[in-house]
């Protein structure tokens, strides 16, 4: 479970910072006084446009930020008072996710399970679990710099599962990646699901979102403009598809 | 928590090639490489100058005598051609060429001025761009005096000890070993803090723009682990690196006394035994170690600051010249060190070298020394610390 209430963020600009945004403001406002909650064994969608705050608020959700004001509860962990603790049960991926080309899978799936406490018995099983699944023992040795986007994607994977998190946090994970490597998040996107466990994820693929999300947030410069689940979404809808409604909706805020 | 960072990292930066050869492969082959260079070269030029063959061109009347003296002069100090010349015009002409190396000219009153028992002039042309022909030009010259002088002595009937009334000898009561730490200890000290430096600047860079670069900073920092743990087994990486880079340039010098043999001069040899102890590399160890977390310290916030690697290496690289500068005061033979000087950050730890290396070093002065190093690592670890907790430092 992950209950935001109030979620506030903003960040102190430098001269320089003030100078490319064009503006005299000395602050800006990431994320603007949002609540939401997502439940386990659902999959929750938060939409936005580039720079509305979504990557803001899942760093703020994953503790590598920490918010302004308001709160975040992790698995019933207060994740601002206790971020260590609320870390051990997150799983985070993203698009933009890096790997240590020079370790092996093997190295680097070791050295998280570490950093997660995994223990030694436990890493072997859930190791040897994601590998069959994933198809990695043939690889599980080679540096990973030598390793295809796809193969590297798997790994990426099975570091942000080693730790069995209960909650996942998904940022566009699926950007610049090809159709059969993007298949295989969705894929665990829905395992993550079927387990009971709690999912975020942000997205620009309108498709993506229809296959998979059961609850939708909507945000833009910073602020909630629609969170209800998926159904309720669609029956509101006053366009004829979702890309279109998610246009009309942020297009309507900029009018208010 | 911090070790297992450590020794991932290390793993890491030991099989980057850029930071193994900086850290191990060039600090070990520096020494040999510059002392083969330098006895070759020296070895070269001492016999080039004693076997080299002058040609010492001579402007005097024909009467003079000095030709034939010239001559007559031993090829012990090297092989020699006296031409006679008409001219000083053609004979410095000459000198500028090279086809000439020495040029004496005596004017037609020399025989006179000697026979007349007064002081007569000689003008010695040489080049001195052409290393070792003014002292061939002074050895020669030197015979020519004394024969002139023990001549007239005897023409005179006067001892010639009689025209020596004080004879002064001076005896050196440094030791070798002082004359070694004072004059040429600054260049052992250097070279560690250039190592030093160098080891610590690829890994600094790697370890926190290129985390940063790469994308797997974010990764990192979602794991149930400190910053200020993350930071120290990064750091503690960074700072191996530095000391590694120093420890295999003194393998490099071991290597090159022990293995290749490059110093055959005995005397040399006992000395640099007797400096290279065991004591005084714990001494140097225990002053280069808080001088390396400075250099840390000072690398890591720009390397967290910096977006790209290549921004990170073009603040780094020209803080080389600023930090490895100083270290070049060792050189001067008249620089020591005393209470000012050992408050001076990386001069400190050179002087004190040096003065380790002399054997003559002040045990309240070296505490002054350390005690200054290790407060500006704590500093330095400070700062980092926070420059690693700013979130917009460390997120693309």
């Amino acid at each position: 479970m992950i209950e935001v209430t109030n979620l506030y963020k903003e960040f102190i600009l430098s001269k320089q910072q003030q100078k490319e945004l064009n503006t005299t403001d000395k602050k800006s406002i990431a994320v603007n006084n949002i609540s939401f909650k997502c439940e386990p064994g659902k999959i929750f969608s938060l939409l936005g446009p580039n720079g509305a705050g979504k990557t803001t608020t899942l760093r703020m959700l994953s503790t590598i930020f920490k918010p302004t004001s308001g709160t975040i509860k992790i698995a019933g962990i207060d994740a601002i008072e206790y971020p260590q603790e609320a870390r051990k049960k997150i799983g985070f991926l993203t698009g933009s996710t890096g790997l240590y080309a020079r370790l092996t899978p093997n190295e680097l799936v070791e050295y998280f399970a570490k950093l997660y406490h995994v223990k030694h018995s436990d890493l072997n099983i859930r190791k040897d679990k994601l590998f069959t699944l994933l198809d990695m023992h043939d690889f599980q040795n080679k540096r990973i710099g030598k390793l295809s986007t796809g193969m590297k994607q798997k790994v990426s994977i099975c570091r942000t599962m080693i730790h069995d998190p209960q909650v996942i946090i998904f940022d566009e994970p699926t950007s610049g990646l090809d159709v059969i490597t993007a298949e295989n998040i969705i894929k665990l996107i829905k395992d993550c699901k079927s387990e009971g466990k709690t999912v975020i994820f942000s997205s620009h693929i309108m498709s993506e979102v229809d296959l998979l999300c059961d609850d939708i947030a909507i945000i833009h410069k910073g602020k909630l403009l629609y969170s209800d689940t998926m159904n309720e979404f669609k029956n509101q809808m006053i366009t004829e598809n979702l890309t279109t409604e998610f246009i009309h909706i942020v297009n309507s805020s900029k009018n208010n | 928590m911090i070790f297992t960072i450590f020794k991932k990292e290390l793993k890491d930066t030991l099989r980057d090639r850029r930071t193994f050869m900086t850290m191990i492969v060039i600090p070990v082959l520096i020494f040999p490489i510059v002392l083969n260079l330098f006895v070759g070269v020296s070895e070269g030029y001492n016999k080039e100058s004693a076997t080299k063959k002058i040609n010492i061109g001579v402007v005097a009347s024909p009467e003079n005598n000095v030709i034939d003296e010239l001559k007559n002069i031993p090829s012990i100090i090297g092989d020699k051609k006296v031409i006679r010349y008409k001219d000083t015009l053609s004979l410095i002409n000459d000198i500028r060429k090279d086809s000439l190396q020495v040029g004496i000219f005596m004017n037609e009153n020399f025989e006179m001025h000697l026979t007349e028992k007064t002081t007569a002039p000689v003008m010695v042309y040489y080049n001195a761009t052409e290393m070792g022909m003014k002292d061939r030009a002074e050895q020669y010259m030197t015979i020519i005096q004394e024969n002139a002088k023990r001549k007239r002595c005897q023409e005179l009937h006067i001892d010639e000890q009689k025209l020596t009334p004080i004879f002064s000898s001076y005896i050196n009561v440094a030791s070798d070993k002082e004359m070694i730490g004072k004059l040429a200890g600054g260049i052992l000290p250097y070279i560690f803090i250039a190592f030093g430096f160098i080891g610590c600047m690829y890994p600094a860079i790697d370890l926190f723009t290129g985390e940063k670069e790469r994308g797997t900073i974010e990764t990192l920092l979602t794991t149930p682990v400190q910053r200020w743990q993350i930071l120290f087994g990064k750091m503690g990486v960074v700072v191996l690196s530095g000391l590694l880079a120093a420890t295999c340039a003194l393998l490099g010098l071991f290597l090159s006394i022990e293995v290749f043999k490059l110093v055959e001069d005995k005397e040399l040899l006992a000395i640099i035994h007797s400096i290279l102890s065991p004591s005084f590399i714990f001494a140097l160890f225990t002053l280069l170690f808080p001088l390396t977390i400075f250099f840390a310290g000072v690398m890591i916030p720009i390397a967290i600051y910096a977006k790209t690697f290549k921004e990170a290496q073009s603040i780094i690289t020209p803080l080389n010249i600023v930090m490895v500068l100083p270290a070049m005061v060792g050189f001067f033979p008249g620089i020591k060190l005393d209470w000012i000087t050992a408050c001076i950050p990386v001069i400190n730890v050179v002087l004190s070298t040096k003065e380790l290396i002399s054997g003559t070093l002040d045990i309240g002065l070296l505490g002054v020394s350390f005690s200054v190093m290790v407060l500006l690592a704590i500093t330095a670890i400070f700062i980092s610390f926070k420059q690693f907790d700013k979130e917009t430092n460390i997120i693309q």
